[in-house]
């Protein structure tokens, strides 16, 4: 099987000032991502995971170092032209779904979609597909966020992630605010589009999630220390995974 | 001392908002205390001019072959007048001299500068050095202020084809005769150069100045009317330019007239300013509140009662609305003197203005007052707010019945849409902010009508003045038969229309009133009756409203009207305005005037040319009639001459109205765009996070506020173009105005209102240049 390179650091760093006092956040990383991977970051609060995540989303600009994605240096664009760059290539989940509460959950889709498309009625359309594979059923599509539960709303926000076909999902932390029925439906989406696919990187700490990728990096004080290759997840082998990523996180002293 | 920690706390931590309202309230401050001052200077002004340059209260010229020892006697012998005084003077009907941009033609009165008087000395205000010499001249203030005479500057006045040179000396400060508008100015020669004058012009000019002063100048008026009737034969001659007379009150209400407009219109732009900022300022007490919701939670939750954070919160605001409102008040010294120098430019006075603590106290006041008003009831929800509630970012109350501008269905591109949704959730915002706009739209249009009105197009101002706008006036000579010489020039090539229209005074049951006789009123321009009609026949006359209201009388009544010994009885056929005169004016036809004045003929020509300049059909007449006709007056000249004062008077009020008009909306914009990026910060990062750049979503905060400006614009537009003539009319009521029919010139408002509307954009879009800096990241992460 060959794989194809979506995503490089070279001696990626990050640090934050703030009264005068320097913290080094993330310290010369070398990570490269491959297409189709379900990379997962994990690591112990303030181990810089997040910090990572954005910076390698272009979210945020790296202190030093460099980003390679498809092999465009990003690390040097300007706040502009990383916004061109995320709205061509990359796609969003966050904790807080971060839904725009005076918007319908279709407009909240749309308002994405429309920054790459003019036609109106097919972006609405595809939304309304993807809507109906992540299970909101159209009752749901003209509600506000604050009308749907957790599960609900975070599955509109991965559509809202899918609808420019992006290469690369990052998910921060998807399940943190969700209870477990609302979590798994929420994993079980990513696990689709994955195995469809799709590239993503997700940041969690949790282990049942954790469980969903096909390759786990661990971050500790702003260095990678570990990393774990999976086979694609099945949920027939759910044990033997756990137990297998169960021993990589307490070789790592999690 | 907790509420003052805590106000103190408060204002320490929003220090920006805290000094942009601290700028708007300074605004409304020197605004509301300009306003005041000028308000309660106003009335007393020309009184105290009159007392601190000792003039006398009543003042009478003639020529010297008119001059009759009982004028003098008559004023000593009323017991009204404390002290009287008679000099000899040079007085000349029609000098032709350079004022402004444009010559202009009046009567002059020379007086030597080093004779002894008691009334009226030369005051000067600004003197070239070194001792007077023979060709120097003192000149009225407004010379300096409105005509752009410098001190040495060279002066030349035409009289009789001669020209006279003068070197501009000084320039003093005279309450009678000082400006244009007067009809006849005053001027000062030093002895060497008042000799030189009298020996040229010889007796042809000589003339007497009679002065008299009273024990209360609030008489003077009715002393000189009284004057009047006991030698009505002087105002009989309407031939004879060379008798002028007035007093204080006649000189206060047509040299305060456009004062007290300018005066007024400062302080109704300073009350909507005052109505902006308290809008401007509940809106951000509401926000500090909203902003703070957090922090009340844990106050509350801390223990404080909801009565010390509501003091803490008012407290705050009381604090730099006083400090404010101080320096506000003090700033409005520096402003004064802008305003003193248009009152300069229209009256030829200086105006000062002295620290008046009680203006000062009351409008500090009257800011703390409203601005604590408007804080108690923005703060008064804070009682029923629950401290779980608060600790949770308050309740928010959207309303999700509809999605307003579907994204999937609804017309416009991407970032209209959005910027239209983003207007929908600031819906009372937004009102706030449009009747903001509406509001000074309104004052800039005033302003810019105004301006056009007597700059530009001058009609309308013209007539207002009750002056006709007839290109020459030509004065027939005694012996000439001027129904012939009216019918005759009718004929000539290039005369559009001719008609007499002479002024002579008389008395209407009994009340001293200046009346227009025409032979046709219906050739005039200026038709100033706006009820009924102009008398057609010699038992008709028009009548001022104020007259009307005055003699308790109506259209179809009629009045007595008596001219010396006759009387006849008239029907008033209609009611017209007279800014003149304190608007006291009659309107009656040739043959109706003959009834009183048997043998009368018109004299004043007003000739309406078409295709044919003045200066040539003047030398024609001049020519063609020779000595059948007395003075020609260029109309045209005139008119500029006269209106040259209130140019660039009016021009100021502009220009101050303007800018803080600018001042204003920059002002609101940059507080609600600041505010509303605050308040969506998170919602801007979701869309920088999702790919929209800084510029597009600049342009969707800039976009939505443009409906709102639109709208705003729109309604001051619509109500500057109704009802500007309205509140002019309002404005002047006092003045005997009651129908202001300036000219709206629609696409000079259009141009306005389309500047405004690209300002605000413009303004909008650099102060959401903000979010520039933020990160995607940074938004999010917050």
């Amino acid at each position: 099987m060959t794989t194809t390179e979506l995503l490089r650091t070279e001696k990626l760093c990050k640090t934050f000032s703030s009264g005068g006092v320097q913290q080094h956040v993330l310290k010369n990383l070398d990570i490269t991502l491959v297409q189709g991977d379900f990379t997962v970051i994990m690591g112990s609060s303030g181990s810089g995971k997040s910090t990572l995540l954005y910076a390698i989303s272009g979210m945020d600009k790296p202190t030093l170092g460099e980003i390679y994605f498809s092999g465009q240096k990003i690390s040097k664009l300007n706040n502009d032209q990383l916004a061109v760059f995320r709205r061509r290539n990359c796609g969003f989940v966050f904790q807080q779904v971060h839904l725009l509460d005076h918007m319908s959950i279709l407009d909240n889709v749309l308002a994405s979609g429309l920054l790459l498309s003019r036609d109106r009625r097919a972006l609405a359309a595809k939304a309304k597909k993807l809507f109906t594979q992540v299970g909101l059923n159209e009752a749901a599509w003209g509600k506000f966020p604050s009308q749907l539960s957790g599960g609900e709303a975070q599955r509109a926000g991965i559509v809202r992630a899918l609808i420019n076909d992006p290469h690369l999902i990052f998910a921060d932390e998807p399940t943190g605010a969700l209870n477990s029925a609302a979590s798994d439906s929420v994993l079980n989406v990513l696990t689709d589009v994955n195995r469809n696919g799709q590239s993503i990187v997700m940041v969690t700490h949790d282990l049942k999630t954790a469980l969903r990728g096909n390759r786990v990096l661990y971050l500790r004080d702003g260095v990678i220390c570990g990393d774990l290759k999976l086979e694609p997840y099945r949920p027939e082998q759910q044990h033997a995974r756990h137990e297998k990523l169960t021993a990589f996180l307490a070789e790592m002293g999690w | 001392m907790k509420i003052w920690h805590l106000t103190s706390a408060n204002i320490r931590s929003g220090k920006s908002a805290t000094f942009s309202l601290f700028i708007l309230i300074v605004i409304a401050g020197l605004l509301l205390n300009l306003g005041l001052a000028v308000m309660t200077k106003m009335g007393s002004f020309f009184d105290e001019k009159s007392e601190q340059l000792s003039e006398s209260h009543i003042v009478v010229l003639t020529k010297q072959s008119n001059y009759k020892p009982d004028y003098r006697e008559y004023f000593a012998n009323r017991p009204e007048v404390a002290a009287t005084e008679e000099e000899a003077i040079i007085l000349m009907n029609a000098v032709k001299f350079l004022y402004g941009e444009n010559d202009i033609n009046m009567a002059a009165a020379f007086l030597n500068a080093d004779a002894d008087r008691s009334f009226g000395q030369v005051r000067l205000i600004e003197e070239l050095e070194g001792p007077a010499q023979d060709g120097d001249i003192y000149v009225p203030l407004s010379f300096q202020a409105s005509a752009g005479y410098k001190l040495g500057d060279s002066f030349d006045m035409t009289y009789q084809n001669e020209t006279f040179s003068y070197r501009i000396k000084g320039f003093f400060e005279t309450t009678m005769m000082g400006t244009p508008n007067m009809g006849i100015m005053k001027y000062f020669l030093p002895d060497a150069s008042y000799r030189h004058l009298v020996e040229k012009v010889g007796d042809t000019a000589a003339g007497t100045l009679i002065s008299a002063g009273l024990h209360d100048s609030k008489q003077s008026s009715e002393v000189r009317q009284d004057f009047g009737k006991q030698f009505p034969d002087k105002n009989m001659d309407v031939n004879n330019p060379l008798f002028w007379e007035g007093d204080i009150e006649l000189v206060k209400s047509v040299g305060s007239i456009t004062i007290n407009v300018v005066a007024m219109i400062l302080v109704a732009f300073a009350a909507v300013i005052v109505l902006v900022s308290l809008m401007v300022i509940q809106f951000r007490v509401t926000n500090s509140i909203d902003d703070g919701i957090v922090n009340i939670g844990v106050l509350k939750a801390l223990g404080y009662t909801s009565r010390q954070i509501i003091v803490a919160t008012i407290l705050q605001f009381l604090l730099i609305a006083a400090a404010a409102g101080i320096v506000g008040a003090a700033l409005s010294y520096g402003v004064l003197p802008v305003f003193g120098s248009i009152v300069t430019t229209l009256s030829g006075l200086i105006w000062t203005t002295g620290f008046d603590a009680g203006v000062n106290g009351v409008s500090v006041l009257l800011i703390t007052l409203m601005v604590l008003a408007v804080t108690l009831l923005a703060s008064v929800r804070i009682r029923s707010l629950q401290p779980v509630t608060a600790l949770r970012g308050g309740i928010r109350t959207h309303s999700f019945r509809r999605n307003r501008f579907p994204l999937d269905r609804a017309a416009g591109s991407l970032h209209w849409l959005l910027a239209c949704k983003a207007m929908i959730m600031n819906k009372k915002q937004n009102i706030m902010v449009a009747c903001v706009i509406a509001a000074i739209t309104f004052a800039s249009i005033f302003s810019v009508v105004l301006y056009y009105n007597v700059a530009s197009d001058k009609t309308a101002f013209v007539h207002l003045v009750g002056a006709e706008t007839s290109n020459v006036i030509v004065n027939a000579a005694p012996e000439t038969d001027s129904g012939k010489l009216l019918a005759d020039m009718e004929g000539m090539d290039g005369v559009r229309k001719a008609a007499f229209l002479d002024m002579t005074s008389m008395k209407l049951d009994g009340q001293s009133v200046f009346t227009t006789i025409s032979d046709d009123f219906s050739k005039l321009e200026n038709q100033s009756v706006y009820e009924g009609r102009y008398p057609k026949y010699d038992n008709e006359i028009a009548v001022t409203w104020v007259v009307a209201k005055l003699l308790g009388k109506e259209v179809g009544d009629t009045v007595v009207a008596e001219a010396g010994e006759a009387s006849y009885t008239y029907l008033i056929t209609g009611l017209s305005q007279s800014i003149s005169n304190l608007g006291q004016a009659a309107y009656i036809t040739v043959p109706g005037a003959q009834q009183v004045m048997p043998g009368y003929t018109g004299t004043s020509i007003n000739v309406y040319l078409d295709g044919v300049d003045n200066g040539s059909f003047m030398e024609q007449i001049k020519a063609q009639y020779g000595s059948e006709v007395g003075d020609i007056v260029d109309m045209n000249e005139m008119i500029d001459g006269q209106t040259s004062i209130y140019i660039s008077a009016v021009f100021a009020v502009m220009v101050i109205v303007l800018l803080i008009t600018i001042l204003v909306v920059s002002l609101i914009l940059y507080l609600v765009i600041k505010k509303m990026i605050l308040k969506r910060k998170k919602e801007l990062g979701i869309l920088k996070a999702t790919g929209y750049t800084t510029f597009q979503l600049m342009t969707q905060i800039a976009l939505s506020f443009v409906p709102v400006v639109i709208a705003g614009v729109f309604i001051g537009g619509v109500l500057g173009t109704l009802y500007t003539n309205t509140v002019l009319t309002l404005l002047l009521s006092g003045a005997g105005i009651n129908k202001v029919d300036f000219i709206v010139h629609v696409p000079l408002i259009a141009a306005l209102c389309a500047g405004l509307i690209g300002f605000a954009y413009g303004i909008s879009m650099l102060v959401s240049r903000g979010i520039k800096r933020i990160t995607a990241y940074g938004l999010i992460a917050e």
